[in-house]
């Protein structure tokens, strides 16, 4: 296969105990996706999204089923070493942005390297912070606090920092959903030119049909299930 | 929702409680811990002070005594008659020398009489007698008890018969004990205990006989168990001053100065316990409370945009509030019973005390009351803030956050907001009058009123300046700083971060919780200075100047004396003139003019031991000039202050002294009797006898007796040595009970506080969780919230630490109790405060920290 798996699905399943009730959320997914692909996962509300995602990132675990980042089965390990995972392969993008209130906008953005690069040159990380927060056009406000920024602006910093790391993957659960029009197509602009410089695999939760348009593929749940899992063809065009 | 019906409210305001039910136990837990405290404290205090103030009265026998100087005119007479009326006891008790001898030898001794009514005398306490019985039973109109001193120098026994003027009474037994014994006149001759009416039949009592009378009175005590109230003695002693101005009325609290002291300083310090122990739970409940409304925030925005009114979203958190105040101060109060139930168990081995627990329904009422009042004043302007929520929150939630520490927020909103400023002084005024309410000690309630509103502006100025001195570092080091480091510090210093709030209640916290722990360290170290077991507790009177060295040795000698003997000299003198003033002239007061006839000097180069000058100045050793010191009180009776000049006369001799300072004894010294201390070589020539004291085994006193009684028969011996031992096991008591109760209270409120820094890990778990997504691992974040905890437990400690000390100076001074500075203590306060903070910030981000991030995620 001239394809390299970087996200590899197996059997998942997720279901919550909630009281005397055990209720199945995710009842059983498998899907695989390449290195450099750009996967829309759709699906009305409650179909189990964020779940799903939220397991591909490690931050819960399944009840049963595997998920491999990068060849590494990641749903059992513990947390620490799940955190430096996580760090290192994968960037995250919420509806709700969650900046560290305490930080600054720059801060905010170095943050992921300074938990996790290795060879941790300060000046590096610096220089790539700035340079990111330029390229999502806040350059004037890095000195910033997110309470001082607007959400369209606290968006574009979680942006900014979940591609510091130049992580393989970054995954975003409905990043516009909290934003009007303008500011959530110029998010998402700035997302796929990201996905698209750095050669990012870029797995995007979205209700809107639109930007799923822009997609490589296709991935629709129903009530935890995979009901359908398509290639657009302008993606297949754009496949080597 | 037109309008919100109370029903409506009170069901919306239960949901909320239940779904969130982990937060509010922090709520809950500070209010119950505070006002668990408070009852506790209050209700163990006022029954323990009751067994103690019931021993300390045995000293005087009564609650009062009025000493007589002469007959009591018609008019007292009918006064005293009302007061008998109204269920107050009278008996009095007199006191005269007379010749007493044997009846087989005839040998006369001078003794002192005293003649009481047994089935009255003592009020409190007991005469103990040898062989066992009671004074009731044994001493009638024909038998006297006396001191194993007459035995010993008549050379009787038990059984035996004493002629008392020209009546002879049975020897029945012989006293151990006389409770009163150090509020009677220190008279040369042994005891001897009579009847009146025997007093009456021995024909003794002739008119101008120097008899001393005295009248005792016990106010009646109250049916429901509690202790009797000190304003109605205050209160009789009031009536007895104006009833009778020739007389000397005493309460029982001033026979000892030991014993008064040790009971004031309890009161200060088991009030300032209670006011303490109050506000830290305030302060936990603000602290959760405040939390608990900026989580709502997005409730309260959403139903304000569905028309809701803020008076109705305010009455929804009022009516949680209460039910929260409620539901703690029900708690509080049961756990302060058992607290109360369980400290005598605890002191059972320490005190002999019978502690009788009474719950009382007013301190039940008042713990309820307090915790409610308190509970409800703290939540006052959150809840006003609701006001200001508009309804566009909840689309861009994070642009109108507003988490100011209160009090900042609360100044800064003063001047545009009345209702706050309203609300501040309802604060002040309310937690005024909870003081006032609560404080037995009025000094202690108005120190700490205003103590606590200097104090809290200050500490916000301090956090404030700590903050802005933050920010500057920051600014400079900022990317400098390693991350851990510079993430803790930003925790902190955020502008508006609700730390800020937290630096300020941890640090008054740390504030009232050492204050109490330095009162309460002085208040012992004193209350230990005037227990120390080896002070005089036997007296000895008419030792001749040839005489003293010997008897010295003598006492040196014998195993029972445990300390070294102190002597005094006396010079019988009277007073001629003061300031120039004959003293038939001269204005006195409440100082029979008699009494001028027989004053003793004393002489000493320097202070003696145990005695402090008030005003003026002690002389240079080796001063020529006649030169007088005098205590306080008996200055003031006789309208002396230093610079005044006294003409004394002794043998044939006239001086006139200069008073060069007042002094102050503590009463337990021998030295302690000089009122009138010269220069010694004004006194050199003058024909001096000695008094002495010494510490003996108040068991084995009738072995010194003996032994002092064959080689120096004249020589008068005073036991008080039960009655010494009574003021000290009382004072030691107080201190247990101190110690233990400012242990409780300190341990209250550490528990208070560290379940307010615990409260905080609610704000904690999102920052927790995003760090995670980041891939932040434990360790990490501990570092971050360790360097936090640590700056906040360092900064808030330094600052409640620092004005620790400052009211403890305050309190203490007014108590005069010396204040000391310990860098031990302080630093150990410091480093314990750090600690705590550290501990239990780590320990309640724990189990955040082990907490899925996607479950904490979706609570969005
Ligand atoms: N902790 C939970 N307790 C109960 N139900 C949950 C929990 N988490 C998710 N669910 C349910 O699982 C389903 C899927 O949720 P989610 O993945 O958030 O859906 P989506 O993101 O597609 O809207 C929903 O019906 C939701 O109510
Ligand atoms: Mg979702």
């Amino acid at each position: 296969m001239p394809e390299e798996t970087v996200i590899a699905v197996e059997g998942l399943h997720k279901s919550i105990r909630n009281g005397s009730r055990t209720v199945s959320i995710l009842k059983g997914i498998d899907f695989s996706v390449p290195r450099g692909q750009f996967v829309a996962i759709m699906g009305s509300s409650g179909s189990g999204k964020s779940t799903l995602l939220g397991l591909l990132a490690g931050l819960d675990t399944p009840t049963s089923g595997n998920v491999h980042l990068n060849g590494t089965a990641i749903s059992y390990l513990p947390e620490d070493r799940l955190a430096k995972v996580r760090g290192r392969t994968v960037g995250f993008v919420f509806q709700s942005y969650q900046l560290v209130p305490t930080l600054t906008a720059l801060e905010n953005v170095l943050l992921p390297y300074e938990l996790n690069a290795d060879d941790a040159s300060f000046a590096v990380g610096l220089e790539r912070a700035k340079q990111l927060l330029e390229n999502v056009g806040l350059g004037d406000r890095m000195d910033h606090y997110p309470i001082q920024l607007s959400g369209g602006e606290q968006q574009r910093v979680a942006l900014a920092r979940a591609f510091i790391l130049q992580p393989p993957i970054v995954l975003a659960d409905e990043p516009t959903g909290n934003l009007d029009t303008a500011n959530g197509s110029h998010v998402l602009e700035l997302l796929l030119d990201l996905n698209r410089k750095e050669g990012t695999t870029l797995v995007l939760v979205t209700h809107d049909p639109v930007l799923a348009g822009y997609a490589d593929r296709r991935i629709v749940l129903r009530d935890g299930l995979v009901v359908s899992d398509e290639r657009s063809e302008r993606a297949a065009e754009l496949v080597r | 929702m037109a309008s919100l019906s109370y029903r409506t409210a009170l069901k919306i305001a239960r949901q909320e409680m239940r779904a969130s039910s982990g937060k509010f136990f922090f709520v809950v837990l500070s209010i119950a811990i505070g006002v668990g405290a408070l009852t506790g404290v209050r209700g163990f205090s006022s029954s323990f002070r009751g067994a103690l103030l019931d021993r300390a009265r045995s000293i005087m026998a009564a609650d009062l005594s009025a000493r007589m100087f002469q007959q009591p005119t018609e008019k007292e007479e009918k006064g005293l008659k009302e007061i008998a009326d109204e269920h107050i006891e009278i008996t009095p008790v007199t006191e005269l020398l007379s010749m007493a001898s044997s009846a087989k030898t005839l040998d006369p001794l001078l003794v002192s009489l005293k003649a009481v009514d047994p089935k009255k005398y003592p009020f409190y306490g007991s005469v103990d007698l040898q062989p066992a019985g009671e004074l009731k039973t044994m001493l009638r109109d024909d038998t006297v008890v006396v001191a194993e001193d007459l035995l010993v120098r008549l050379n009787l026994k038990v059984g035996d018969s004493l002629k008392i003027g020209d009546h002879i009474f049975r020897i029945v037994a012989v006293v151990t004990n006389e409770p009163d014994r150090l509020s009677g006149n220190f008279a040369a001759g042994p005891r001897v205990f009579i009847t009146q009416d025997g007093l009456d039949a021995s024909g003794l009592l002739a008119p101008g006989s120097h008899a001393g009378q005295r009248y005792l009175f016990r106010v009646p005590k109250p049916g429901n168990g509690a202790p009797i109230s000190e304003s109605d003695v205050a209160a009789l002693k009031e009536r007895l001053e104006k009833l009778l101005p020739e007389a000397q009325v005493i309460d029982y609290r001033e026979t000892n100065p030991a014993l008064t002291q040790g009971l004031d300083r309890a009161t200060g310090l088991l009030s300032l316990m209670s006011l303490v122990a109050l506000v830290l739970g305030a302060v936990g409940v603000a602290m959760a409370m405040r939390a608990h409304l900026e989580q709502r925030l997005d409730t309260i925005a959403i139903m304000k945009a569905m028309g809701a009114g803020s008076g109705e979203i305010i009455r929804i958190y009022v009516i949680q509030t209460l039910l929260l105040g409620l539901l703690g101060a029900t708690l509080g109060i049961a756990l302060g019973t058992a607290v109360q139930m369980a400290f005598p168990y605890f002191l059972g081995k320490l005190l002999d005390v019978p502690t009788a627990v009474h719950l009382q329904v007013r301190t039940i009422l008042t713990g309820l009351g307090a915790g409610l009042l308190t509970t409800l004043l703290f939540t006052l302007p959150p809840l006003l803030d609701i006001r200001g929520v508009r309804p566009v929150l909840i689309f861009r939630r994070a642009m109108e956050e507003s988490n100011d520490p209160f009090v900042t927020a609360l100044f800064r909103k003063l001047s545009k907001n009345a209702s706050q400023a309203g609300a501040v002084v309802l604060i002040l005024a309310g937690l005024a009058a909870i003081a006032t309410t609560l404080s037995d000690s009025a000094m202690v309630g108005e120190v700490f009123s205003l103590g606590l509103v200097v104090v809290l502006a200050v500490l916000l100025a301090s956090c404030a300046a700590l903050l802005a001195a933050l920010r500057w570092l920051l600014q400079r080091t900022r990317l400098r700083l390693h991350s851990a480091v510079r993430h803790g510090l930003a925790n902190l210093y955020r502008p508006g971060n609700p730390s800020a709030a937290l630096l300020a209640a941890v640090g008054m916290g740390v504030m009232q919780i050492t204050a109490v722990f330095l009162v309460q360290q002085a208040v012992v170290r004193e209350l230990h200075i005037s227990s120390a077991p080896n002070l005089p507790n036997v007296f000895l009177i008419d030792i001749t100047s040839d005489e003293v060295a010997g008897v010295r040795t003598l006492l040196k000698g014998q195993p029972a004396v445990n300390a070294d003997p102190e002597f005094l000299p006396v010079v019988s003198s009277r007073i001629i003139a003061i300031d120039g003033v004959p003293a038939g002239e001269a204005k006195l007061k409440n100082f029979p003019k008699r009494m001028l006839q027989t004053i003793s000097l004393t002489s000493f180069d320097a202070p003696p031991e145990g005695t402090t000058v008030t005003q003026g100045e002690w002389w240079k050793a080796g001063e020529t000039r006649a030169v007088v010191a005098i205590g306080t009180r008996t200055a003031e009776r006789l309208g002396v202050h230093p610079g005044s000049k006294i003409t004394f006369a002794a043998q044939d001799e006239q001086f006139t002294a200069t008073v060069s300072a007042l002094t102050k004894s503590d009463g337990q010294h021998t030295f302690s009797r000089a009122e009138f201390v010269l220069n010694p070589a004004t006194l050199k020539d003058l024909p001096t006898v000695w008094y002495g004291g010494a510490h003996v085994d108040p068991n084995r006193v009738g072995e010194v007796q003996r032994a002092l009684f064959k080689s120096y028969p004249t020589v008068t011996v005073i036991n008080v040595a039960q009655a010494l031992e009574t003021v000290r096991s009382v004072v030691i008591q107080i201190t247990y009970v101190i110690q233990f109760l400012a242990a409780f209270s300190v341990f209250a409120g550490v528990v208070i506080l560290a379940s307010a820094i615990a409260g905080t890990r609610y704000r904690r778990i999102r920052e927790v969780v995003v760090l995670k997504t980041l891939g932040a691992t434990r360790a990490r974040i501990g570092a971050v919230f360790s360097v936090e905890f640590a700056v906040l437990g360092l900064v808030s400690g330094i600052v409640g630490v620092g004005f620790a000390n400052v009211i403890a100076r305050m309190l203490l001074s007014r108590m005069s109790v010396t204040y000391h500075f310990h860098w031990g203590w302080t630093l150990g306060a410091l480093l314990a405060t750090s600690a705590m903070t550290i501990f239990t910030g780590w320990a309640a981000s724990f189990r955040v920290l082990g907490q899925k991030p996607l479950e904490v995620l979706r609570e969005e």
